[in-house]
């Protein structure tokens, strides 16, 4: 058992040494931030369409994430390639939660459609906490992840989240903004740890290449 | 070798930094690991540039664990 832990602490602190570099969080805040901006706009404008930008973020920002991985990162602390353990745990989570959500959806429509009462009653309990329940669902799903990544600092934004969910639920503030606010907090966030990061690790120099192409 | 162990693959530099070794310690200890066969060199192209990365092998991975094995027997026969 405590070798498996001591194991499990050094594949967290790679993972951690991997995303040292707050790529991660800018990208997640821009999405978050984006989201924000799309309900913003679609409410001020009454043009359903801005909802196609976040739609489309991945798609668009996976591959120039993985581009500024390879041009920032990998020069500065090496290349790892993690093993197919860790990404099914990480798949096995989001298919976890993807198929939780849909269950309790499907579960939750069926019912509210057939008239149920206990149907017609959450679905009253969850537009009226609405609020709440976004925020706990964000402080979970960060700590699952943050868990299994071994990234604290998405504990904090799990938190961040909740706080300002809690807050949203007791002053009445728009959603949209409490979206916009996290994800700026987050891009922040995100690029004071890539400044960190190219400070502490700056691009190797002569005899670390050298020693590096001896093997 | 457990930081190997944890991972597919690692390039010099990334072990490098994790282990906080200098260059030549760790060029020095990879050496003789290539030499009994526990690590492997891979030789890849990476966006068209040549890059080396270094993986245990089988009998790496098997040697890792019967020194695990060995180090709790050792344990638990000290806590007796």
């Amino acid at each position: 058992m405590t070798e498996k832990n001591s194991l499990r602490e050094i594949e967290k602190k790679t993972y951690m040494s991997y995303h040292q570099d707050g790529l991660l969080d800018i990208f997640v805040g821009v999405y978050i931030l984006l989201f924000g901006i799309g309900i913003l706009l679609m409410t001020m404008t009454n043009f359903s369409t801005w909802f196609v930008i976040p739609a489309i973020f991945p798609a668009i920002m996976v591959p120039i994430w993985i581009s500024a991985k390879k041009r920032i990162t990998m020069p500065r602390i090496g290349y790892v390639k993690f093993g197919v353990k860790g990404a099914n745990k990480m798949m096995a989570i989001f298919l976890g939660l993807t198929v939780a959500g849909l269950g309790v959806f499907t579960v939750f429509g069926l019912g509210a459609s057939m008239g149920e009462s206990w149907a017609l009653t959450l679905r009253d309990f969850l537009i009226s906490n609405y609020m709440i329940i976004i925020g706990i669902a964000a402080v979970t799903i960060s700590s699952l992840f943050a868990y299994t990544m071994g990234l604290k600092r998405l504990y904090g934004y799990g938190l961040l989240t909740l706080v300002l969910f809690f807050t949203g639920y007791f002053i009445v503030i728009p959603f949209e903004y409490f979206l916009v606010t996290i994800g700026l907090v987050i891009i922040i966030s995100g690029f004071v740890l890539l400044m960190r990061f190219i400070r502490k690790y700056p691009l190797p120099q002569g005899d670390k290449i050298n020693a590096q192409e001896s093997f | 070798m457990t930081q190997l162990y944890v991972v597919e693959s690692a390039d010099f530099l990334f072990l490098q930094h994790q282990l906080e070794m200098t260059p030549g310690n760790l060029s020095a200890h990879l050496s003789k690991l290539e030499k009994v066969g526990y690590v492997e060199i891979v030789k890849e192209f990476i966006e068209r540039k040549p890059h080396t990365a270094l993986k245990l092998t089988k009998k790496g991975r098997s040697a890792f664990k019967e020194y695990q094995q060995n180090l709790k027997q050792v344990f638990s026969n000290l806590s007796k």
